[in-house]
């Protein structure tokens, strides 16, 4: 029976007649739906056609023929981007009336401007940017100057950021960036784009200024055709087209002033940022002109509109590129409105402006503290690129100073070590890449942070172990012998323990994100805080020895400059750093105990699960830190104990949140030239103080009223939870 | 458990649990009723072949809800070896609008949990959006983790949880250093790429 069917299926080659595909030199079309007919009268329900190395992503990936959801190619309208130049999809002159030639290229624009942003959101520049056909064909727009100077600037544009983005290198999951190929980025002459661009500004600038003279009666100064042939419209469409062109051309000097090493290029970066907001807001206002003077062959103009004008912008057809965009069959995605693109680049014009106006401070602590910053205004990839870029060049901190100079600094060593020999040291090396991908990974999104940094906490444990040996290989015992009679061991001494305090600063950031990311359930709260509670004891010890043995060695010396007297006589005072850290661990550990007495007390909610228990969570929220050994000798059992006795009357007694609040004020004048360490501290002391009434209340009244409802909400502080009580 | 929706308008049907029938996949008949609801949910379809990979392969993990003769729900998964671990994977539930909120979901769930676990599997995960409120509630009152966040995992841009169920291992001492694998989270590994990804969780 399938044989005959076989036969019957046989390929007729006089269906080539009808077919409405060209074919080439090396390929025939055949119509095989009889052969596929027959095939599959001969399966049965239930078999699969399969090979052996069929596997999910081979299942996942297969589409049906036909299927407009799953099938791109049946929705296209065009096969190819020559047929669909051939039909007319994009003219040169867009019109033939100078005036509609101008308004569907400030469409073109605009709509350029919303495939842009949704290309830095995420999707493909296939997609995106390269859908319109103009862009596609750079030689066909050479007798339009306003388009042609356009699209190179364009492209020129889409190459720097491209540039920016892969140099980074940390954008493996946001890897759609910078796929380009088949896409013609290296236009011909892109590189002079700004010359182009610039003499377009100049005559609409003359035109601009010749149609002012007219309509206010002075004498024409200069003989210049119009831009457009209706003369009551002719200011509004110069306008219009002035801030479009001067936004592209400062949006461009912005990307190639930021790049400039070394930071060299930032105030200017600044001015032409200015300028690029300034433009928008002009950009912006257009619309009420470009909307109320729109072809009347619009349709109905809607809020999502991707042009100022609401109308429909000529010469763009995302599935032309199809076959480019991705290895599996896209999608269609939708482009971001006009509105929320103008937002869009807004946002990144201010990320890029703090980045512009960033200090450049050489201290670890004062970088580390300005990524975290930065990072929480959720910059998107263009700016952490460009901050990571201005963060590490060459292999140096800003280009300029080395990652050795930069540790030695942060171990609080003196400036002369940070040319000693021992950077030469394979693990001083090693340490060096660690710093480097420290900071890179703290410019990448928080999601993809956050698991590269629990991961890193191993190989800190590694050269922190490694480091040891080769000191105690060295030299002996790590306590042993004073530090001014050997440099070398000065430098090891401080290295290590920085090592550690860094070591734990991941952790506390590995932590806290989880907050920002929404991974943790309140019913995990209380062992969240008590894991961040001993990280912050183990960095407040860190910091705190590090800073005695500097402050040793010093006083040392000064004994033998006989200032001595004066030093003996003061009293030893916690170091700002540490009192910050301690005013945070106090805060903290008052939440675990407030959290364990809600559970102990039976005021809280715990309804059991019937797969696994707390400890099984336990395990595995805190995985890589136990797997790290960060710190050592913590364990759920531990949690368990701490934890077993907090009850509301003890806790009233001994008040950590007071704790935190006496800190908190004590050292805030230490802080008066920081502002952000300064508003941390107020934040602060709202949660303390919120939590301590609130934990007045639980312990009077708690126990005994059933009516009480607890939650945690995050109003006064990203992370750190202020208790609500409320009755039900 | 598309919980979006929600706020559209659904005539709920009334119904005691007790109505509910709970079967194990039992073959080529189930499919049909599978794919239509599972169609009826997602935005971007699954091909034939991504429906059989699953209840071909792990017919004990795929079961379906009838009430009076009509299917209702159904849970699809996978499990098997990755890296280091034998793991479940819940690639797809569904419970159409009219049902929801009554228990159907979890207990689809649950059974398909027990199955892995008597078969060995020391932990279960699945990926759900951010935003799906009603799939984290089921998964948290059941002892999963939040264990990671994925960056703009679907093509819509939101981002995903890799959610995550640790059985109790018997023979772990508790505070030893648990002994793990090393857990990345490409797309192109053994899980569904994210455009694909159940976005009904």
């Amino acid at each position: 029976m399938a044989d005959n069917g076989a036969q019957e299926a046989a390929v007729d080659i006089s269906v080539l007649a009808r077919a409405s595909i060209p074919f080439g030199d090396n390929s025939v079309w055949a119509d095989v739906s009889p052969l596929l007919e027959a095939a599959c009268k001969d399966l049965r329900d239930g078999d699969l056609i399969h090979g052996d190395n069929f596997n999910l992503f081979a299942a996942m990936s297969a589409l049906e023929i036909m299927d407009p959801k799953m099938d791109s190619g049946i929705v296209c309208k065009y096969y190819s981007v020559d047929e669909a130049i051939e039909n007319g999809a994009a003219p040169v002159p867009i019109s033939f009336d100078k005036t509609v030639d101008v308004q569907r290229a400030i469409d073109i624009m605009d709509h350029l401007l919303a495939c842009e942003a949704t290309w830095h959101k995420g999707h493909s520049l296939a997609q995106t940017v390269f859908s319109c056909i103009y862009l596609l064909r750079p030689d066909r727009t050479s007798s339009h100057a306003l388009l042609h100077s356009y699209c190179r600037v364009i492209r020129a544009t889409c190459k720097a950021v491209i540039s920016v983005v892969s140099d980074a290198r940390t954008h493996e999951e946001e890897d759609l960036f910078t796929m380009a190929y088949g896409l013609p980025l290296d236009g011909d002459g892109d590189e002079k784009c700004l010359s182009l661009l610039n003499a377009v500004e100049e005559t609409t600038s003359r035109q601009l200024r010749a149609c002012k003279a007219q309509s206010s009666r002075r004498r024409v100064l200069e003989d210049i055709e119009p831009l457009q042939t209706n003369l009551d419209l002719e200011e509004g469409y110069c306008k219009a087209l002035l801030c479009r062109l001067r936004f592209r051309k400062h949006f461009y000097h912005v990307l190639t002033s930021m790049r400039r090493p070394q930071g060299r290029g930032l105030e200017l970066a600044r001015k032409h940022i200015s300028s690029c907001i300034l433009e928008l807001e002009c950009i912006l206002k257009s619309s009420e002109f470009l909307r109320s003077s729109a072809c009347g062959s619009c349709e109905d103009i809607i809020d999502d509109s991707t042009t100022g004008s609401g109308c429909q912008p000529v010469g763009f057809d995302a599935s032309l590129n199809s076959r480019l965009s991705a290895p599996t069959p896209p999608r269609a995605i939708k482009i971001l409105s006009w509105k929320k693109a103008i937002e869009y680049f807004v946002k990144l014009l201010h990320d890029l402006d703090i980045l512009c106006s960033y200090s450049l401070d050489p201290l670890l602590e004062g970088v580390l503290q300005f990524v975290v910053q930065f990072q929480k205004s959720q910059p998107d990839l263009v700016a952490r690129s460009h901050l990571q870029l201005l963060l590490l060049q060459d292999g140096k901190l800003y280009g300029r100073d080395s990652i050795f100079a930069v540790i030695t600094r942060a171990a609080a060593l003196p400036e002369v070590t940070k040319n000693h020999d021992i950077q030469k040291n394979e693990y001083i090396v090693q340490l060096g890449q660690l710093v480097i991908n420290m900071l890179k990974i703290l410019c990448t999104n928080a999601a993809w942070q956050r698991r590269k940094l629990g991961k890193m906490l191993q190989d800190w444990r590694v050269i922190y172990v490694q480091l040891e040996l080769v000191f105690r290989k060295d030299f002996g015992e790590v306590s042993s012998i004073p530090d001014d009679e050997n440099i070398c061991v000065k430098i090891f001494r401080h290295i290590l323990l920085w090592v550690e305090e860094q070591t734990y600063w991941i952790a506390s950031r590995f932590l806290i994100l989880g907050f920002e990311l929404e991974l943790y359930s309140p019913s995990e709260y209380c062992m969240v805080y008590w894991y961040i509670y001993v990280v912050l004891i183990k960095l407040a010890e860190k910091t705190h020895l590090k800073m005695a043995t500097r402050n040793d060695t010093s006083k040392r010396k000064a004994k033998k400059k006989r200032d001595s007297l004066k030093d003996m006589g003061r009293e030893y005072r916690i170091p700002p750093a540490v009192l910050f850290v301690q005013c945070q661990m106090f805060l903290v550990e008052g939440l675990t105990m407030m959290l364990a007495a809600l559970a102990n007390e039976h005021m809280i909610l715990q309804s059991p699960s019937p797969f696994n228990t707390e400890q099984e969570r336990f395990i595995q929220h805190f995985e890589l830190l136990q797997k790290a050994c960060v710190p050592d000798h913590i364990s759920y059992p531990s949690f368990k104990e701490s934890t077993a006795y907090a009850r509301f009357s003890t806790l009233v007694m001994y008040n950590y949140f007071k704790d935190a609040q006496r800190i908190a004020k004590e050292v805030k004048s230490s802080f008066a030239n920081d502002p952000e360490k300064l508003a941390e501290l107020r934040k602060i002391e709202q949660v303390a103080e919120h939590n301590s009434i609130a934990l007045n209340v639980m312990c009077r009244v708690g126990a005994l009223d059933r009516t009480l409802k607890v939650s945690f909400e995050f109003g006064h502080h990203p992370y750190f939870a202020t208790a609500v009580v409320k009755r039900s | 458990m598309d919980t979006k929706n929600e706020e559209e308008e659904t005539r709920k049907v009334d119904f005691e649990p007790v109505e509910i029938e709970y079967v194990s996949y039992g073959g080529e008949h189930h499919l049909p009723l599978i794919m239509s609801l599972v169609d009826q949910e997602l935005s971007e379809p699954y091909s034939i072949f991504t429906y059989r990979y699953f209840v071909y392969l792990w017919p004990q993990l795929s079961f379906l809800a009838f009430h009076q003769g009509k299917c209702v729900g159904t849970v699809v998964c996978k499990m098997g070896q990755h890296r280091n671990t034998f793991r479940g994977y819940i690639a797809m539930l569904v419970v159409i609008k009219p049902y929801r909120s009554r228990g159907i979901a979890t207990e689809l769930v649950t059974r398909s949990i027990k199955v892995m676990m008597e078969s060995g599997c020391e932990e279960v995960t699945l990926e759900a959006e951010v935003t799906n409120k009603g799939a984290l509630a089921l998964y948290g009152r059941l002892g999963f983790i939040r264990a990671k966040r994925l960056f703009h995992y679907y093509l819509n841009g939101v981002d995903a949880f890799r959610l995550k169920l640790l059985f109790p291992s018997p023979e772990l001492f508790s505070s030893l250093p648990v002994i793990t694998n090393n857990e990345d989270s490409h797309r192109h590994t053994d899980h569904m790429p994210p455009e694909e990804c159940c976005e009904l969780h």
